[in-house]
Order: structure tokens, then sequence, then C-alpha cells
């Protein structure tokens, strides 16, 4: 059945997405829609909540107002809040309320930055879409407003990350071990959109040498810099020896060369193919004998990129399932989009191994072994207890090391 | 790019306006799209020879999924005119307003205006401002100017008062203006005098004024516009010159914004 999700979760939606993604660079961000949206998203989506401070509001639009079309109130209570809290911009996000009465949230956002003079942004999310196109629009936005003027590069080779948001890394110390990995190649550190940087910081994006996309999100961002400064941006996250090494390399060409935008991982055979015969490994090979490949669901950038480590290191055959937003240029041949619960069972049937969020294992065979990826944007904080930093964790210990688990014997099962 | 959205009272004759328009733009040599924005979905039924397009709403409904490619949802009809209908929910249910952005919204997704790249677009809207879906049509980014089509009865002109009133409502918002009125005759006593009363009243030309025209409705019986049943017709040569005075108009824009 399409647009049912029966057996699992559902994703984080748009609305949160975008909070996410602005959580860190001073705005006023207002969710514009009955109460309830800000409890959701700071109790299951957003893990900084308790420990950062962030002007994230809901605006609680009430019946009437919503039967009126009041845009009136919401002017005034944002124009009010933001003269008080003089926030570094305004961001008003739609919701299934304006959605369905017609808000028009950027006309509403322009006369809020007429009266205060503060940047104002109005997203038309709508609470259906997925946390992707959300942190894809909000870190669009921030870009196309604040990251312009003529700049040129920075003296020593300078990297930004982008699409980096807790969503989709968690707090788990993978944003630290990327930035760690770039320092190694020998860049210095240039704006994270947008986790630990600051709306100055990424105002400057135009003097890195290279983007590294992380995730779908920052795929627009990267292009608006591409188009702006001719900043080249390469996708990947550096998961295991063998992909890291890989993907620095293209980072490294591409920032000396300032042409390439790829996906790092779409250069990487397939498992299997010919020429690449990894040191013996009695567990490798027993895992090898498998006849189906490993299936691994989540982001594109992430799963491809770890996917891909897998093929590169163990040469374990992979194929990336995505259920969220995603562009054929994040995956690679071979790749699906899995957007509907339907299309995840019939692509789990049969499936020997699954590297997925543990929500998942309903939908996968018993017989088959589970490697639990937790996912914050599909189970929140459920698994943080097992929800480990990939970056750093070696891979034939993750596959092979017996952090699998059987079907409703999961961390909380 | 000269984008108009035409309003009034529902009945008044607005698609038989539009199409007309529409077809005269075809006939000076314009790329043009018309896109109605009725429940109805029959804007466009003139432009095609009375068979009417597939709506999006419709699309939807059928596919449960958005179309994927423009003409899975446009159809070509008299003079190369690009028809696209939003159509809307069951009548009773739903929501009419939020089909048309939805509809608006899919049309930028399949990058409408950039793979066709008109001369000219026509938003036929169906009857008041009544909600923010009927207002998507003159936000920024889509209709420029508003044309109100009235008659000189009085719940045509109270129904363009209504639509002049939204329309300032919206006016720190950057959404088009209202260019002026098209006086579309019911043959009432007084007609033109009332009509031009209300226009100058707020400042607004009367653009054509069109007599009630067997010849409109004969060609409308056979699903054509009376500029294609007859385009030498008087009432075609009003539609002709309200069509050339547009685009003399935004030619004169064009030179003042250069």
């Amino acid at each position: 059945m399409r647009q049912v999700t029966g057996l699992t979760s559902t994703y984080s939606s748009d609305e949160f997405g975008i909070c996410s993604a602005l959580f860190e660079l001073g705005g006023l961000v207002v969710m514009h829609d009955a109460s309830g949206c800000n409890s959701t998203y700071t109790t299951h989506d957003e893990p900084r909540w308790y420990d950062m401070d962030s002007m994230v509001y809901i605006s609680a639009v009430s019946e009437i107002e919503a039967i009126m079309g009041d845009d009136d109130k919401l002017i005034r209570d944002v124009v009010s809040a933001a003269r008080e809290l003089k926030p570094r911009f305004t961001a008003l996000i739609g919701a299934p309320i304006p959605y369905m009465i017609g808000t028009d949230l950027p006309a509403v956002a322009g006369i809020v930055e007429e009266e205060t003079g503060i940047p104002s942004i109005g997203f038309p999310a709508n609470g259906m879409g997925l946390y992707t196109k959300g942190i894809s629009m909000a870190l669009a936005a921030v870009t196309e407003r604040f990251a312009q003027g003529e700049t040129g590069r920075s003296r020593e080779p300078s990297m930004n990350v982008i699409g980096l948001t807790p969503l989709d890394f968690s707090l788990n110390g993978t944003a630290e071990s990327i930035w760690r990995w770039a320092e190694a190649l020998g860049f210095r550190r240039g704006a994270c959109m947008a986790m630990g940087s600051s709306l100055d910081e990424i105002s400057r994006a135009g003097e890195a040498h290279v983007n590294l996309v992380v995730s779908y999100g920052g795929l627009e961002a990267a292009r608006i810099l591409e188009r702006r400064y001719g900043t080249p941006w390469i996708a990947g996250v550096p998961f295991g020896k063998a992909f890291a090494e890989r993907l620095g390399q293209l980072v490294l060409e591409a920032a000396g060369t300032g042409g390439r935008e790829m996906a790092a991982y779409r250069s990487v055979p397939r498992a299997g193919a010919a020429g690449r015969d990894p040191a013996p490994n009695p567990a490798r090979d027993a895992a090898r004998g498998k006849e189906s490949p490993l299936l691994v669901v989540g982001e594109s950038v992430y799963s491809a990129s770890f996917a891909a480590a897998v093929e590169l290191e163990l040469n374990i055959p992979t194929r990336v399932l995505c259920p969220v937003d995603t562009e054929d240029v994040l995956l690679r041949e071979g790749d699906r989009r899995t957007p509907e619960e339907d299309d995840l069972i019939e692509a789990f049937r049969g499936a020997e191994r699954v590297a997925a969020d543990p929500l998942f294992r309903q939908l996968v065979p018993e017989t088959a072994e589970f490697f639990d990826l937790p996912h914050e944007a599909f189970s929140g904080r459920i698994y943080d207890r097992v929800n480990r930093n990939m970056v750093d964790v070696p891979l034939d210990g993750f596959i092979f090391g017996g952090t699998k688990a059987p079907r409703g014997k999961g961390p909380r099962g | 790019m000269l984008k108009l959205a035409i309003y009034g009272k529902g009945g008044i004759g607005k698609s038989t306006t539009t199409g007309n328009l529409a077809a005269a733009f075809a006939v000076l040599g314009k790329r043009v799209i018309q896109i109605g924005c009725d429940p109805k979905a029959d804007s466009t039924i003139n432009l095609l020879g009375g068979t009417p397009a597939v709506s999006v709403m419709d699309y939807m409904r059928e596919h449960d999924e958005e179309p994927e490619r423009l003409d899975e949802i446009a159809k070509e009809g008299f003079g190369g005119v690009l028809c696209i209908e939003t159509g809307g929910p069951t009548p009773g249910l739903g929501c009419a307003g939020r089909g048309i952005i939805t509809t608006f919204s899919l049309l930028e997704d399949l990058e409408l205006f950039e793979t066709r790249d008109p001369d000219v677009v026509l938003y036929d809207v169906l009857g008041d401002v009544v909600c923010g879906g009927f207002a998507a049509p003159i936000r920024e980014g889509y209709a420029e100017d508003i044309l109100i089509v009235t008659s000189g009865e009085k719940m045509a002109l109270y129904a363009a008062n209504n639509i002049c009133q939204a329309v300032k409502n919206f006016e720190d918002r950057g959404y088009a203006s209202v260019k002026g009125i098209i006086l579309n005759r019911r043959n009432v006593e007084n007609e033109r005098e009332k009509v031009e009363a209300f226009a100058a009243e707020r400042g607004l030309p009367i653009l054509a004024d069109i007599p009630r025209s067997d010849d409109i409705i004969r060609f409308e019986d056979e699903g054509k516009t009376v500029i294609e049943g007859g385009p030498d017709l008087p009432v075609s040569r009003i539609y002709l010159n309200l069509a050339r005075r547009l685009l003399a108009d935004e030619e004169g824009q064009k030179g003042q914004d250069t």
C-alpha cells in the first residue's frame, strides 16, 4: 500500500529537518502550526535541545486564526520576538495547517524583514515531506542568503563540510572524526553546515577549496557554492580505511584542480570485480560465500559511503536501499530508492544480511543477519546506546564482530 | 513574459474571455499557456474542440502520485495554446484552493516556464478570492497583472469589489495588481455607466467592452472560441484588440524598465 507505514516508524519531517539545520546559527526559528510540533522535535529529533540554547519556537496557531488566515498575528508575534531577541535572521517554517490554508510564508517573511530589518526566510514546508528535503531547503537558503559577496580562496587549503546534522550523524563524535580526517589530509577547517559553525563562518564558505557533501541535505547548498564561487564538491563520508583514503584522494584532487563534482563512491567497482583480492580472512570469506548482497538502508550519501567502504575493504557485495529524498547522482548503479514500506518488505525478501536502523528489523526475515545502524531521523534517541561513530569503527569488527542481534533482542528489546 | 490572472464573479464569462484572449494571442503569433484554476476544469475546453484536458487533480486521484512529465497533464489546443486545468476535489469535499497551490508547485517542479518559454501565461481563476488558494495565481512569480471581468449587474460588481479589496490586502507582499476591467455585457440598463463609475472610483481603466454575442455562444456549442470560429467577426476584433493592447503595454513597460 502506498504512503502507509504499518510495521515500522516514519522518518523525521521536513519542518524538523529545517530546525535541525538552523539550530546552531543564531536565528529565530518559528514553526507555524498548532502546539505540538515543537515538543515532537525537541523530544525525538533534537539531541542538542538540553545542552545548547537555540531560539526555536512554535507559533501556536489557533483554529480561528487558521479559518481567518490571520497572518497579521504571526507577523506581530515574530516582529515582537525578533525585536526582543535580536536574532541573526528569522525563519518561518510551514507545517500542516499553513499548508492546507495556503499561507504564503515567503511573503510573510518579506513583511517581517521589512518591519525589523532582520533577514527573514519563509520555508514552504508542510510537515509531510521528509527531513532530508527540510535540511536541503534550509542549507540552500542559508547559503543563498548569507554566503555571498566577493571572497578569495583561503591561503591554506580548506574544506567545508555540508549536510551534517544530528538527524543523520547523531552526537556520537562522527562530526569530529570527519574533521580529524580532513585535517590529516592537510585541510584547514572551513564552515560546517551546520554543526559547530557560526553564521559568520558560513558566510565565508566561498573561501574553501572544496566542499565535502556528507548527505543529500548538503547537495543543493554545494551546488550554489559551485555556481557562485566555482568550488568543487565531492560527496562521501570517510568510512573504513580504504574508502576514506579514496575519498581523501578525490577531495585533494578536486581542491587542487577545482573541477570535480561527484559522489566518491560512484567510481568504486562492485565487490567481486577483478583486480581486488584482500588478504585472507575466514570470517569474511564465510560471509562472502552468501549469495545475496548486504543491504544497507538509510540516507543516500551515508549508506552508499558505508556500502562502498564494505565493498572496498571486505569485498562483500552490497546494495543500498534509500527510503528518503535523494538524487541519482548520489546513488551507485544498482542502488535503489525505496520510498514505501512495501518497497522495503519486497527488497528484504530473501535477504541474508541487512545493515539498517534497528526498527527495520520487523521487516527482515528472521534468518537474516542484522547489523544495527541506528539513524536518529528514524528512531530518535531509542538506540543511542548502540549508535556508534562509524567513521572510527573498524569495518571488519562491525561486520564480523558480533554486533548483530536477532529480532526482538535489540538494546531495549 | 506577460502573465495575467483573470478574476470575476462565477458565471460572468471569465473562461470565455480567457479562452478567446488566449486564442487571440496565439493568432498574433505568441506562445501561450492557459491554466484553468477551477474545480470544474472547463476553462480551456473551447481551445480543445470541446474535449477537456485531464486535470492535475484528476490525474493525481487516478494515479495516486504526481505526474512526472508535463504531457501527462497538458494538452495543446487551438493555435498551439498549451492548456492545463488544476481541477479539484469531488464537489462538497476536500479543498479546491489547496488543489491550486499543489498544481502550481507541481508545474514549478516540472519546469513549465523554463521548458515552454511562453510569451503569455493566462490564469483563469474561479470566482472570488475566497481563500488562500485562490490568491495563489497572484503571488510573486505567477501573474503580474489582474484583469477583472464584470458586467453591470450588482452582484458582479460586488464580486469585483471583493477582488479589488483582496488585492489591496496583499499590497505589502509584492503580489500582482489590478490592471483593469473587462466589461462583459449582460445588457442591463445603463451598463457602461455603472461599470465606468465602478472603475473610476478605483482608478482603473476599462480595457475592453465585449458585447453580448450569439456568435460566442454558437461557437462554444461547437467547442471553439469565436476567434477560431469567426476571426473576422466584430467581437473577435475586440478580443484581438485587447490582446494587442496588453502586449503593447507590456512592451512599453519593458521599455521603461530598461
